[in-house]
């Protein structure tokens, strides 16, 4: 069906290339370890005695550290001494801290969260308050069972209204608590944001960055990089996850602060405001619209090029994902300069830019061909020849896609100028592949060439560049492929092409 | 079960499931390997959702201890996951095998483990080992398959273990595991290959996370090289192994894994050189099993050969170090052929070598129809050419060596583009010569190279060699090329029936004097070979050549059709009357092209035939259908006038004939062909009767089933009928069918789909047509159908200016060939039968453009005003623009 799906587009050409971009989410299991480059969906706070320290000045410096069993923190926890209490949830949070296997389970069986909740809205107890965020973001950071139990303690009101404490550093540990429950999908996402979390963390923002309301003359309070750090990833959680999206208006309140926020000269607070914006953008295309409005898109090309793999990597995906859209949207990203950045990216060390550049220009490839006349105006060419040929096995699986598109879409004189760059060898030592749909992409893409050279009249030149390339063979090895379909593309085209004398 | 409902019933299959397993690994060897595919064929349906217990219970054995169990569970679990190796990527397919890699793949990890350990606890029990090593090989190919999809989280995490393991196995010998057979792959070879798979699929997907073990294995892949033997049972380990190296050395990042003068040397020298040895198990091929030596030595199947493989390597080391290789190798050529050069009967394999070695160096790029295309620069190939390979040929015995013989020739063959002219001259001689050699490889070689040679193109596209420069050889040419196909083992040779016919149609005129000998022996051949026809390329080169005869004898002298048909009419007959299928298509087609030499009335001959060509049982055959149209067009264009006095009561069997193809959407543009020939030739009063029962089937087919094809060739034979009865005929049989029935046809069919129409003469075809309607049909003025006459005008313009509509409905793209019943014998057209396209307008209009401007201008004399003020009322700008020009340049204006 899949199958028929595409011969159609391959056979009233050219008509239906929207439907030819393919959007992110082809496959929603995943076999692979979660990649290194995603960004981070959750966090824990670990304590190191030193910073232990400094992050904690209202901690009661003369006490001695004092180790306690599970029962007596029950017991200290659920007592009515204040003392103990804080002595108490600090042991907590410490054990919760710990570099190596913290026992979040065990302490959620303790049945105190609802206690360490209710701790969060003792104002008069700064360090209490603090100890029992801290604790409370541990436990949220763990699998979705432990934030589940976070949230199920009543732990999101406290939480946003500690947003607005006095204390920065409380009002900054409930950021990062925020983010974890944020993280754990569009559920909470949007619990969070039904229970009014944006205004006072855009506030925040405000408060940091106090030149976006043009107060030049304020100076920032007390200037905490670390901060806004945790603020922009929060934000991006929130505007995380699909199935379904975070509601419109949310978005539409974000966005202008997250632009700002990606003017900013720290890399992780860039990395995470444009990882927010890949996020919006990994949608349906009137989601892709209000990301293109604001005009970002510039800012973003430019991003794709910084020697930061952290922001590069979440900006590429910002503008990969920009271009799965209409014509207009992809023709938006070319326009703010795309097609001079990927030559670069494609070339780039890492496998996994390599890919997701040749995923982006498999999407512009997909499009009407002025557009592909731009992609070959600008050189792009070489470079996804070089990776077809070179490139990791998951780009050369993109650059086929870029290829097949630009062969359905391309105009003969395009196509030719494909052939004549040289894509034809590598494409079809790519026959080789050990993966099922990337030959038949490529067995669809050498039935778009023969299409293209009957109209020029040189079936049989493009016939013997086949041979001579060893192409002939490998096609007619695929007659005896497993898989049906392969066997039956490779057979049309040695009938249609290669049976006559 | 496929796709239909169950038909078993689901407590049956319930049981079933519950007690397949346990008796699978209760069964012996061979039943087990049964029970083992009928789990599969029921998990292809049930698992994993309807048999969420199977893993389970499989994983459970593996605690058993039991290797008997546990290798029936590896098999099982083989044959159910292998098609992860080719099915394409989908959710439904990766939950299944995200499931089983929960439950399979930690298990699985540690019998590998335990596996291993057992084998070197057992390391001195033979019996013990070859059951470890059994699942040491189903567990192999498990990994491969568990990992084909994607690189999954939990091999990544152990790939330490799995390739620490795999990399010491590779390098593992034991004397108790090696066989004494030579042909069968043991155990240890088997494992050894499969190893070598799962490393090339890791470096070619996966290469970002192998890249740390990919050095290790090189060197334990290349070490297994160097040591393994000539025997035939490790052809598939050596060449596995020498393709991965192949696709490793291309690959910029591991280049420097080869680059070291000394590496490159010693793997010249220990793995390519060695395994392009002529080896007895090819001497073997060569003597005894030609048509399978010669099939994977000149078509390339011989992919998973050593040889191949070698040559593969060479060629990917050629891409980062073709100077090194060139020079390594060059001197190994050198010494190789000074070791013939001493004692060439007993050393010729050396010779054999370094020609494979040259050969294989020297091609960058191969076709069948051009041998070598690209070639390396740094290979002298004529210089080989003249100083090693003609000296070969030149010896006196043809039958001496055979081996280099063919080598020789091969050369020939392959390098023609690169080899001078003046060199191939010399060599013809030499090839003509070898075709009367014993060696079946080597006369079919013979051929196979004159063949080839005779269609190299020179320059402004004539044949390179050339007519008068074959000359002095054509008898000794044609005698030798049908004396080889009587020697043993080639009487049905289908390189040297294709090298005849390639003679005839190189040689032309010059082969008249011999035709009488041909001739006779070609019928003697076709007379043989009709008993039991078993090579149809043979067969196809054979009937090609008799066309080829035909055609150039009657080309100087056309009354020798009669000849022919004295010569072949015999076995023509025998042919028909046993029925011999095969071989019905290719008679009507040389009957087609006898029958189309007569200059006069149809001979007699052919007119006896004629009633037994319109039984039903012939048509029945697909292919049939195609030349026995052009047979029927071939009688109707030579004899319409004798059918119509003289056999009038066939021409409803003809008309049947149409019926029948018309109904067919495969073949309805046959019974068009046949229609329009009807019309075309047969006098109008004999046709008189049946005409309007024909519009009214094709109507008919029109109401069921309307595709675009079947209304390009309405289209085409409306418009013939116009031509040939006149416009207002066809307006009037329309009309007296249904009244305005013209109008509708115009309006629905001519107007929007004339543009569709394909081909040039079809096109012409319709123009003349429509300009008749335009011009000569006085109802298209002065009734209600005048309105359509500009948007008619305008389609015409549209079908002269505008690109063809070659848009096809979607519904259309997958057309079943309904009527096609089973499998039947296809249609080859042969190419010297081929019939010259035919005109019915002919000269009559030579351009429709202007035939339309003087028409126009012969009805606005006739009645002034109206055209002009027709075209003005809607004619669009662009069209009327158009039709100026055809009025300029015909000269013409209207009134």
């Amino acid at each position: 069906n899949d199958h028929s799906e595409r011969m159609k587009k391959f056979k009233n050409k050219g008509k239906d290339a929207a439907a030819l971009r393919r959007q992110r989410a082809e496959v929603n299991i995943e076999l692979r370890k979660a990649k290194k480059d995603e960004q981070i969906l959750k966090r824990r706070s670990i304590s190191f005695s030193l910073m232990d320290e400094s992050l904690s000045p209202g901690e009661d410096k003369r006490n001695e550290i004092i180790q306690l069993s599970l029962e007596e923190i029950v017991q200290a926890v659920n007592g009515s001494n204040t003392e103990l209490q804080l002595q108490a949830t600090q042991a907590t949070r410490r054990m919760l801290s710990r570099q190596k296997d913290p026992p979040i389970n065990q302490i959620i069986e303790l049945g105190i969260i609802p206690r360490l909740v209710e701790f969060l809205t003792r104002a008069d107890n700064a360090p209490l308050q603090f100890e029992a965020a801290w604790a409370l973001t541990n436990i949220a950071s763990g699998t979705s069972d432990h934030t589940k139990a976070v949230v199920e303690g009543g732990a999101i009101p406290a939480f946003i209204s500690l947003l607005s404490s006095p204390h920065m550093h409380i009002s900054e540990q409930s950021v990062w608590a925020l983010g974890n429950i944020a993280g754990d999908g569009p559920l909470y996402r949007d619990a969070l944001i039904n229970c009014n979390v944006i205004p006072p963390l855009l506030a925040l923002v405000v408060l940091l960055l106090p030149h976006l309301l043009l107060h030049e003359d304020l100076t920032p309070p007390l200037f905490q990089v670390g901060f806004l750090r945790n603020i922009t990833w929060t934000l991006s959680n929130l505007c995380r996850n699909k199935n379904p999206y975070p509601p419109l208006d949310a978005v539409k309140k974000m966005l202008p602060v997250l632009i700002c926020l990606m003017e900013h000269e720290d890399k992780d607070i860039i990395s995470d405001s444009c990882w927010a914006i890949s996020y919006l953008t990994d949608g349906s295309n009137d989601r892709i619209q209000i990301v293109v409005d604001t005009g970002i898109l510039p800012r973003l090309v430019e991003l794709m090029a910084s020697p930061e793999l952290i922001v590069m990597t979440p900006a590429l995906r910002a503008i990969g994902n920009v271009v799965t859209g209409t014509d207009e949207q992809t023709q938006a990203a070319i326009d703010a300069g795309v097609l001079a950045v990927l030559p670069c990216l494609l070339r780039h060390v890492k496998p996994t830019i390599q890919k997701e550049a040749a995923w982006t220009l498999s999407n512009i490839a997909a499009g009407p061909c002025r557009q592909i006349q731009q992609l070959i105006t600008c050189g792009l060419l070489p470079p996804l020849v070089e990776l077809l040929d070179k490139g990791d096995f998951k780009a050369q699986k993109e650059a086929v896609w870029a290829v097949a598109n630009f062969t359905t879409g391309g105009t003969v004189e395009q196509v030719v100028e494909l052939v004549q760059s040289g894509v034809l060898k590598p494409l079809l030592n790519l026959l080789l592949a050990k993966d099922s749909k990337t030959i038949l992409v490529i067995l669809d893409t050498i039935s778009n060439l023969f299409l293209a050279a009957e109209k020029l009249g040189e079936t049989e030149r493009l016939c013997l560049l086949v041979e001579e390339l060893d192409g002939l063979e490998k096609i007619e090895a695929l007659q005896t492929h497993d898989n049906n379909m392969v066997y039956r593309a490779a057979l049309t085209i040695i009938e249609k092409y290669f049976s006559g004398e | 079960v496929e796709d239909e409902p169950n038909k078993i019933c689901e407590s049956d299959r319930i049981a079933i499931k519950a007690n397949i397993v346990p008796l699978m690994l209760s069964s012996p060897e061979q039943i087990q390997k049964q029970l083992s595919d009928a789990i599969s064929i029921i998990g292809r349906e049930d698992f994993p959702q309807k048999w969420p217990d199977l893993l389970t219970e499989m994983v459970n054995r593996f605690q058993s201890g039991d290797f008997h169990v546990i290798n029936g569970v590896l098999r099982t679990a083989h044959s159910l996951f292998k098609r992860y190796r080719h099915e394409f990527k989908s959710n439904e397919l990766w939950t299944e095998i995200k499931l089983v890699l929960d439950a399979f793949a930690l298990p699985l990890t540690n019998l590998f483990k335990a596996t291993i350990e057992l084998c070197s606890t057992h390391a001195n029990d033979a019996s013990a080992l070859k059951v470890l090593f059994s699942s040491l090989i189903l567990i192999a190919k498990l990994f491969y398959s568990l990992n084909f999809q994607d690189l999954p989280e939990f091999f990544e995490d152990n790939m330490e273990t799995w390739m620490t393991n795999f990399h010491s196995l590779l390098t593992l010998d034991n004397k108790l595991l090696q066989t004494d057979d030579e042909e069968e792959a043991g155990l240890l070879e088997l494992l050894k290959s499969q190893i070598c798979d799962n490393a090339a699929l890791y470096a070619q997907k996966y290469d970002e996370e192998f890249q740390p073990y990919l050095p290790r294995f090189v060197t334990a892949i290349w070490n297994l090289l160097v040591t393994t033997g000539q025997e035939v049972k490790y052809d598939l380990l050596v060449s596995n192994a020498i393709q991965f190296l192949a696709s490793v050395c291309e690959r910029p990042h591991y280049k420097h894994l080869f680059e070291d003068q000394n590496t490159l040397t010693s793997i010249c020298e220990k793995v390519i050189v060695p395994n392009m040895e002529f080896r007895a198990a090819d001497e073997e091929a060569f003597e005894d099993n030609s048509e399978e030596y010669i099939r994977r030595d000149l078509e390339g199947s011989d992919i998973d050969t050593r040889r191949r493989a070698a040559c593969d390597l060479v060629r990917g080391l050629c891409k980062f170090f073709e100077g090194p290789v060139t020079g390594i190798f060059s001197g190994y050529v050198n010494s190789m052929l000074q070791e013939y050069a001493k004692n060439p009967s007993v050393n010729w394999k050396h010779k054999d070598a370094a020609i494979y070695l040259v050969t294989s160096l020297a091609s960058k790029a191969q076709t069948q129809k051009h041998g070598i295309t690209q070639a390396n620069e740094l290979v002298n190939l004529t210089e080989f050419f003249v100083n090693h390979i003609q000296p070969d040929l030149k010896s006196a015995s043809v039958n001496e060596f055979p081996v280099l013989k063919a080598d020789g020739i091969k050369y020939i063959m392959i390098f023609r583009n690169q080899v001078p002219k003046e060199q191939l001259l010399v060599s013809i001689p030499l090839l003509i010569n070898h075709l009367q050699a014993e060696s079946i490889v080597v006369h079919t070689y013979a051929a196979h190279a004159l063949e080839r040679l005779f269609t190299m193109r020179g320059t402004n596209n004539t044949t390179l060699i050339t007519a008068a420069e074959m000359a002095p050889f054509v008898e000794v040419l044609l005698t030798n090329l049908f004396k080889a196909l009587t020697l043993p083992g080639s009487s049905e040779n289908e390189y040297i029936m294709k090298a005849i016919m390639r003679s005839f149609s190189l040689l032309q005129e010059s082969i008249i004097p011999y035709i009488p000998s041909v001739i006779t022996q070609l019928t003697q051949k076709l007379l043989a070979v009709s008993k039991n026809p078993s090579k149809p390329h043979f067969n196809h080169y054979m009937f090609e050549s008799i066309c080829l005869s035909i055609r150039i004898t009657c080309k100087a002298n056309p009354d020798a059709v009669g000849s022919f048909e004295e010569a072949l009419f015999m076995v023509f007959t025998e042919i028909l009357q046993n029925d011999v299928q095969e071989f019905i298509p290719y008679v009507f087609q040389v009957m087609s092209l006898l029958l189309e030499m007569h200059k006069n009335e149809i001979p007699s001959s052919y007119m006896a035939l004629f009633p037994h060509l319109l039984q039903p049982v012939l048509w029945e055959r697909t292919g049939n259908i195609p030349p026995l149209v052009r047979l029927l067009q071939a009688y109707l264009e030579r004899g319409a006038n004798t059918i119509a006095s003289a056999a009038a009561d066939k021409i409803p069997g003809l008309l049947g004939v149409f019926q029948k193809l018309i109904a067919s959407k495969a073949n309805d543009h046959q019974g068009f062909y046949l229609l329009n020939s009807i019309i075309e030739h047969m006098p109008p009063e004999s046709v008189d009767q049946y005409r309007k029962q024909i519009f009214i089937l094709l109507f008919q087919r029109l109401q069921n089933s309307k595709t675009t094809k079947f209304i390009k060739s309405f289209l085409v034979f409306i418009n013939l009928y116009c031509i040939k009865y006149g416009a207002l005929a066809l307006q009037e049989i329309f009309d007296s069918i249904q009244p305005k029935m013209f109008g509708m046809v115009l309006e629905k069919i001519i107007i929007p789909e004339i543009q569709k129409v394909s081909g040039q003469v079809e096109k012409k075809i319709c123009a003349v047509g429509i300009t008749k309607i335009l011009t000569e049909c006085p109802p298209m003025m002065d009734t209600e159908y005048t309105k359509l006459w500009t948007p008619l005008l305008q389609a015409l313009i549209g079908l002269f200016e505008l690109p063809e509509d070659d848009t096809i409905p979607d519904e259309e793209h997958f057309i079943d060939i309904e009527d096609t019943p089973g499998y039947q014998t296809a249609f080859s057209q042969l190419a010297f039968a081929g019939k010259k396209e035919h005109d019915p307008v002919g000269q009559m209009v030579n351009n429709p453009r202007i035939h339309l401007a003087q028409s126009l201008h012969k009805l606005s004399t006739a009645c002034p005003g109206r055209v002009p003020s027709m075209l003005s009322t809607s004619l669009n700008a662009e069209a009327l623009q158009y039709l100026q020009g055809y009025l300029q340049a015909a000269s013409v204006t209207l009134l």
